[in-house]
């Protein structure tokens, strides 16, 4: 008696079948790689139809976190964070909503955006740090090289900005006011000022060196 | 799709190693409840109870298997619950004995009792069962009935799952819709049905070479398993490598031997004699 195995594929894919010996031609039928059975497989603990579902879409999910970040390690960061909430949570995907490689795509740009909010609200917290705390001690050399080195990237992507976004990029995240504080501020409306900070962020993404910020 | 670049490699390796971290490959999601064997049987036995009592006398004469009605085919499971309860208690004359034939007299003596009288006989026997084999669980004991050795749980498993194909048999014959075991008892269900894939295979004799079965059972009470299938012992060819994907209940279904794999919503790789093999392989595991 054989006892369960459940032993780890590897990623072979199954389906489609081009690279298989010309024998395996009469295979019939095929597994389908549509999203609602691939996320029925990937619930049922087949790994390798996650990795068919990587070989579908991942470049679609890759490109809609370059899209926000630029290409970047991070934008491969969130190819795999996106993909292993698959393989843990592959029932969130509703089909009748629209294809995998639609709802792994908006993922994909979701998490970017958060990961952007992070690190923009981490540099701004910095920069306010700078600004207004007078610090505890004097800092070491090499901190102090850090800090400004920090802030002179962020100060210069923010300063590359046109007016109008500046305008609102230093009111909501370097002077904390929200959205609807930086409308009243520049008079304009609170879509447009949240409109503004997006394509804000999205120049800015191009522009900061991640690697000046902290982790999550 | 525009925008749309090959990733650098080894990012797909990093992606699914991190994903194989998450969460270990094979087991299902979400996870079902745990329950014992025992109370899977419960649990069969309660459906098919729910169902005897919700029907007229006139459908307990309504034909169903064989050669036996409603009452009759109860009447079998009389006789399976005797011979289990002799297997619990080690007489080893069950152990070879034929599933139907071993049990035709109970069957047969049913005609003309009172169809109550027949259904609380079988419920009460089962009860027994439940008690005789809460016992010995954990054990370790090995029980041989009807051509199976198999430890006393997956003997109850074993037993649910005849519960359960039998009162589909009734239902059938009614045309009442079908039923379907929870989650937690069908995946008590296809783990033994998997675990016994093999003698299927040997019994069957219908691989043309060895195996390597990658096999994908949907649903809840599903899961995935790597299952190296030997058309018989000490076959040393190199293997074939077959998928299979199913539904986890049409699956038992086959097992039952109560789906035909021609018409089966089955997805397969493979090549065809190989996954016939497997799909007779899997048909060949039912009692009856």
């Amino acid at each position: 008696m054989t006892t369960q195995t459940c032993r780890r594929s590897g990623g072979r894919r199954i389906l489609p079948n081009r690279s298989r010996p010309s024998s395996y031609a009469s295979t019939v039928p095929l597994v389908e790689p549509t999203g609602p059975l691939l996320t029925a497989r990937i619930a049922a603990g087949d790994d390798r139809a996650l990795a068919e579902a990587y070989d579908l879409v991942a470049g679609a999910v890759h490109a809609a976190a370059r899209g926000v970040l630029g290409d970047t390690s991070t934008a491969q960061d969130v190819v795999q964070d996106v993909f292993v909430d698959l393989w843990c949570h592959p029932d969130r995907y509703d089909a009748s909503l629209g294809s995998l490689r639609t709802y792994l795509s908006v993922c994909a740009r979701r998490r970017a955006l958060d990961l952007l909010r992070s690190d923009l609200r981490r540099a701004a917290r910095e920069e306010r740090r700078l600004r207004l705390l007078p610090p505890q001690r004097e800092p070491s050399p090499a901190e102090q090289a850090e800090t400004h080195d920090a802030a002179t990237v962020v100060h210069d992507a923010v300063r590359q900005l046109p007016p109008e976004q500046r305008q609102v990029v230093e009111l909501a995240y370097f002077d904390g006011l929200t959205y609807r504080e930086v409308a009243r501020a520049t008079g304009v409306s609170e879509g447009t000022a949240k409109s503004r900070v997006r394509l804000a962020f999205a120049k800015l993404a191009a522009v900061l060196d991640h690697n000046l910020l902290e982790p999550s | 799709m525009s925008g749309e670049r090959p990733l650098p490699a080894g990012v797909r390796a990093r992606v699914l190693d991190a994903a194989r971290e998450a969460r270990t490959p094979g087991a299902a999601v979400p996870a079902v409840e745990r329950i014992a064997a025992t109370e899977a049987l419960r649990r069969a036995a309660d459906a098919l109870d729910a169902l005897l009592r919700s029907l007229d006398e006139a459908d307990w004469g309504v034909p169903v298997l064989r050669d036996l009605d409603v009452q009759g085919l109860v009447g079998h499971l009389i006789g399976v619950e005797h011979d289990t309860l002799r297997a619990l208690g080690g007489d080893p004359a069950v152990g070879g004995a034929d599933h139907v034939a071993s049990t035709q007299g109970d069957a047969v003596r049913q005609a003309g009792r009172p169809p109550e009288r027949t259904r609380d006989e079988w419920r009460s026997l089962v009860d027994v069962t439940l008690v005789a084999a809460g016992g010995l669980r954990g054990s370790g004991v090995l029980l041989a009935l009807h051509g199976m050795q198999l430890p006393v749980d997956d003997l109850l498993v074993v037993r649910a799952f005849e519960l359960w194909t039998h009162e589909n048999d009734i239902r059938a014959a009614l045309r009442l819709p079908a039923s379907v075991p929870d989650a937690p008892t069908l995946a008590l269900m296809t783990r033994l049905a998997v675990q016994l894939l093999p003698h299927g295979a040997v019994r069957a004799a219908s691989l043309p070479g060895p195996v390597d079965l990658h096999l994908v059972l949907l649903g809840g009470g599903g899961g995935t398993w790597d299952v190296p299938l030997q058309p018989g012992l000490g076959t040393g060819a190199s293997a074939d490598d077959v998928v299979v994907v199913v539904d986890a209940v049409d699956f038992c279904r086959l097992v039952a031997n109560r789906i035909d794999a021609a018409v089966l919503d089955v997805h397969v790789v493979g090549e065809r004699t190989a996954t016939d093999g497997v799909l007779a392989a899997a048909a060949a595991l039912a009692l009856d």
